[in-house]
Formats: C-alpha cells, sequence, structure tokens
C-alpha cells in the first residue's frame, strides 16, 4: 500500500457502503438540513443517481432510466480519480472536487444544473469525504 | 492568570487613487519591517501564528494589514452607490501596499504574501523595486486563471459557506484540522462579493506571463509553494521562477495556506528565507548578530528587551 492508501473498486455494493457511512454521519444532517436533491455521480461509463433528502442519502440506483425524470448535477470522473480521491490521504490534485475539476486539471465535470450544487457545496463536500471511511 | 498575544493592532489612514482608507494592521516584533499580505476575501489573521512566533520577531516587525474592504478595514464610505462590483486592480493592489508602507514610515519592508500576495510580488518588483528589500512570493506564479466566477457572489447561493468550500481543498489533507477549519472560517467571514472582486486581480487583471522576464534581479525574490496547491500548482510557480531573474524557489508538502493552515511545517520551510533576509540586511551585514545562537545575539543587541528570547533562524 502507498502512503495514499489503497485503490477501491467502485460498484453499487461499495456505493452503497458509502451511502451508510453518510447516513451514521452525525454532522451531515445538520449543515445538510436543506440538502433535498438527486445527483449523479459517474464513475467512468457507470452513472449512479444519488438521491439526498435533509443531508441522508435516501436511495442509490445504478443507470438512469426515464421515469428517473433526469437529476439536477452530475459529478463525472474516471474510476482512477475518484480511487486517488478517496484514499485515506488523496494525493495532489485529487484531494478535492474542486482540484479534479479546476480548469487545469480536468480530471471530473461538473455539469446539469449547478446551483444546487453550489448552494449545498459544504455538505456536498463533507459527504463525498466520506469516501475515505469507505 | 491573564494570557495575552504579542500582537497589537491600531487604525492608519491611507490615501490611495483619491481616496482615503481607514486601514486596520496588526503588529509585532523589531526589527526588519516585513509586511504581510492576506490572501483573497480574508484579512492579516493569516498571520497570527507567525506574529507570535519569538525566533521571528526577534529580528522582524512583523506587520500585518487587512486591505480595504476586508476584516476590520472598512469599505469607501461611498461604497453603496458604487456602479459597479468590487475588483481588485493591479494597480490599485500595488499602489495601496507601497501607501501604507509609506504611511507607517517603513524603510526599505520586506513583502510577504500569499496567493494573490504573492502574485502582487511580481508587479512589485515590476514597478516598485527600490521601495523594498526582498519579496517572498507564497503560493505565486505569473498567471492563475479560472477563479473569477459568478457562483462566488449569487444572491441563491450562501457567499460564506461557497466561497469557504471553495478553497478547502487548495490545503494538504496532512494540515491540522483545526487549523484548516480556522482558515475556512476566515473566508466565510468575507464580505459579499468580496472574494470574488479579489479574484478579478487573481486570476484576469495580473497576467504577467509576458513580463516577469523583465524583473531585474536586483531584489531578492523567495518562491515557496505547496504540493497540494491546485490553484498555483508547484509546476505554475517553476516555471514562473525560471523566468525572474535571481529568485529561489522551494516546493514544501503544504497547501495554499501555509500561513495560517499548518504554521509548524510553515516554519520550517520560511527559516532558511528569513536566515538569508537578515544576513543580507545592511544594518546587520557583518555583524553575527542574531544568527549565533541566543547568547551571541543577546551580547550584541544591548537595546534589546533583556529576557527576550532570540533568534535561531
Amino acid at each position: 500500500m502507498s502512503r495514499y492508501g489503497s485503490r477501491k473498486s467502485f460498484d453499487l455494493e461499495w456505493i452503497e457502503r458509502w451511502a451508510r457511512c453518510v447516513n451514521e454521519d452525525r454532522i451531515l444532517p445538520v449543515i445538510g438540513r436543506f440538502f433535498n436533491n438527486r445527483f449523479v455521480l459517474g464513475v467512468d461509463e457507470t452513472e449512479f443517481l444519488i438521491e439526498v433528502r435533509g443531508g441522508k442519502i435516501a436511495r442509490i440506483s445504478e443507470g438512469l432510466t426515464p421515469n428517473d425524470m433526469g437529476f439536477d448535477f452530475a459529478l463525472r470522473a474516471p474510476s482512477s480519480a475518484w480511487a486517488k480521491f478517496a484514499m485515506q490521504i488523496p494525493p495532489p490534485m485529487f484531494n478535492d472536487i474542486w482540484a479534479m475539476a479546476h480548469p487545469l486539471h480536468k480530471q471530473l465535470i461538473i455539469d446539469g444544473n449547478t446551483l444546487p450544487f453550489w448552494q449545498n457545496m459544504r455538505a456536498l463536500t463533507r459527504m463525498l469525504s466520506l469516501m475515505r471511511e469507505v | 492568570m491573564n494570557q495575552h498575544d504579542p500582537i497589537v493592532g491600531r487604525y492608519v489612514y491611507v490615501t490611495c487613487q483619491g481616496k482615503t482608507y481607514r486601514t486596520y494592521y496588526e503588529e509585532t516584533g523589531d526589527g526588519i519591517p516585513m509586511v504581510c499580505l492576506h490572501t483573497a476575501g480574508t484579512d492579516g489573521r493569516q498571520y497570527r501564528h507567525q506574529m507570535c512566533d519569538p525566533d521571528i520577531a526577534a529580528n522582524f516587525r512583523v506587520i500585518a494589514f487587512d486591505m480595504p474592504w476586508h476584516g476590520k478595514s472598512i469599505p469607501p464610505s461611498d461604497w453603496y452607490l458604487m456602479e459597479d462590483e468590487y475588483k481588485l486592480t493591479t494597480s490599485f493592489y500595488g499602489e495601496f501596499i507601497v501607501a501604507f508602507c509609506r504611511a507607517l514610515d517603513l524603510r526599505k519592508p520586506v513583502i510577504m504574501g500569499q496567493s494573490m500576495g504573492g502574485n502582487i510580488c511580481l508587479h512589485l518588483a515590476l514597478k516598485y523595486e527600490s521601495e523594498f528589500s526582498a519579496l517572498i512570493a507564497l503560493e505565486a506564479c505569473d498567471y492563475s486563471p479560472g477563479w473569477w466566477i459568478y457562483p462566488l457572489h449569487h444572491p441563491h447561493i450562501h457567499g460564506g459557506e461557497a466561497v469557504a468550500t471553495s478553497v478547502f481543498g487548495l490545503m494538504s489533507p496532512e494540515s491540522p484540522d483545526e487549523y484548516r477549519w480556522e482558515t475556512w472560517w476566515y473566508y466565510a467571514q468575507g464580505g459579499p462579493g468580496i472574494f470574488k472582486g479579489d479574484l478579478y486581480f487573481y486570476s484576469v487583471d495580473s497576467d504577467f506571463r509576458d513580463q516577469v522576464h523583465k524583473i531585474s534581479g536586483r531584489l531578492p525574490i523567495y518562491f515557496l509553494t505547496g504540493e497540494y496547491d491546485f490553484a498555483c500548482t508547484p509546476e505554475m510557480t517553476e516555471r514562473t521562477a525560471e523566468k525572474v531573474k535571481g529568485s529561489e524557489c522551494v516546493i514544501f508538502s503544504g497547501g495554499h495556506f501555509p500561513t495560517s493552515e499548518d504554521p509548524v511545517k510553515f516554519k520550517e520551510v520560511i527559516t532558511p528565507v528569513l536566515r538569508k533576509i537578515v544576513q543580507n540586511d545592511p544594518d546587520r551585514r557583518g555583524g553575527n548578530r542574531a544568527l549565533s545562537g541566543p547568547s551571541a545575539a543577546a551580547a550584541s543587541s544591548p537595546a534589546r528587551p533583556t529576557g527576550r528570547r532570540v533568534i535561531d533562524l
């Protein structure tokens, strides 16, 4: 194992473990009280729809269907980038979604309606950081 | 028993580009004046650890001021009538730094700035070389694009939380949590639109890529950048330093806010630079004082208060 930790593989089971970490967190219900959105976590070509209610994850699903009626915003990156992001000590340029999304680095693409993304960024950032606990 | 930091604060009136600004500053120590420049949207508290460090205060008069609109420095009185949003420009920033130093009658101070305070060092070297004795440019480069964006000042977005969270990842994950979140707090306290307005300077009005080769090299410039800085990466600093004659460049295992996110690490990194500045100071050159350890320094500095800890940089 490198100083940054081990590599992770991302499937629905991994997403579920992460979602359970999120829902056990005692800070997110406070800072995410008004976080009620559905966002896509894109890993390579796979899209996971994450439904958030009050800062907790209410539902996860793999792939999008017409019945989903779309989503609010999406965060898409290669699995190699998410794997670095989710390390205990992520390496430089992969420790933060802004680091990965910055035009200089272009590892992560943020699309859709970015207004709720910005509005809930503090809670979202904590939520994503809990990937390091999975 | 009461405990106080050694820092004292005052207000000075600084006139710049036709307006006078009531400007808050803090200082500590005595010796070579060193004026510290905060990052975008924040204030001089970012230097509180260095200002409380007796090793630094023994040889430097450390001064940190809040730019107009920041911290305890209020905006101009007619700010609410402005027909444009707040934007920090290169010309105002440079002139204000010089005007502040003159308002305090500082003689050839050292400037230490980080992020936008680091980038402005390039302008100071180009335009005001004779005003300063050395420049310490933390997290600086000749062009740092991408940060002047609407969401940082938007009525549907909580400015404090969004601004602070957008910079949080610029810090090293190995910096102490308490100091990273203290830095987050500074950012959350900025006035509406001030971070974004500062980034007009940082990302738009400070493209020095075609100018830095004109820096003469007579004024020592020290570049220091942390490896987790994704806004001004180590490579960006190194490329800039290669173009600046006579500069030195240090890359270290830290982030974009070294003075506030990890003061212990920063002391390791900055100490050799401060030692060089002391050695090069014309008033101290050849005197050996303050560089040979506490006893030698105390013996050669009779004017200093006795019992004071002396620099061992």
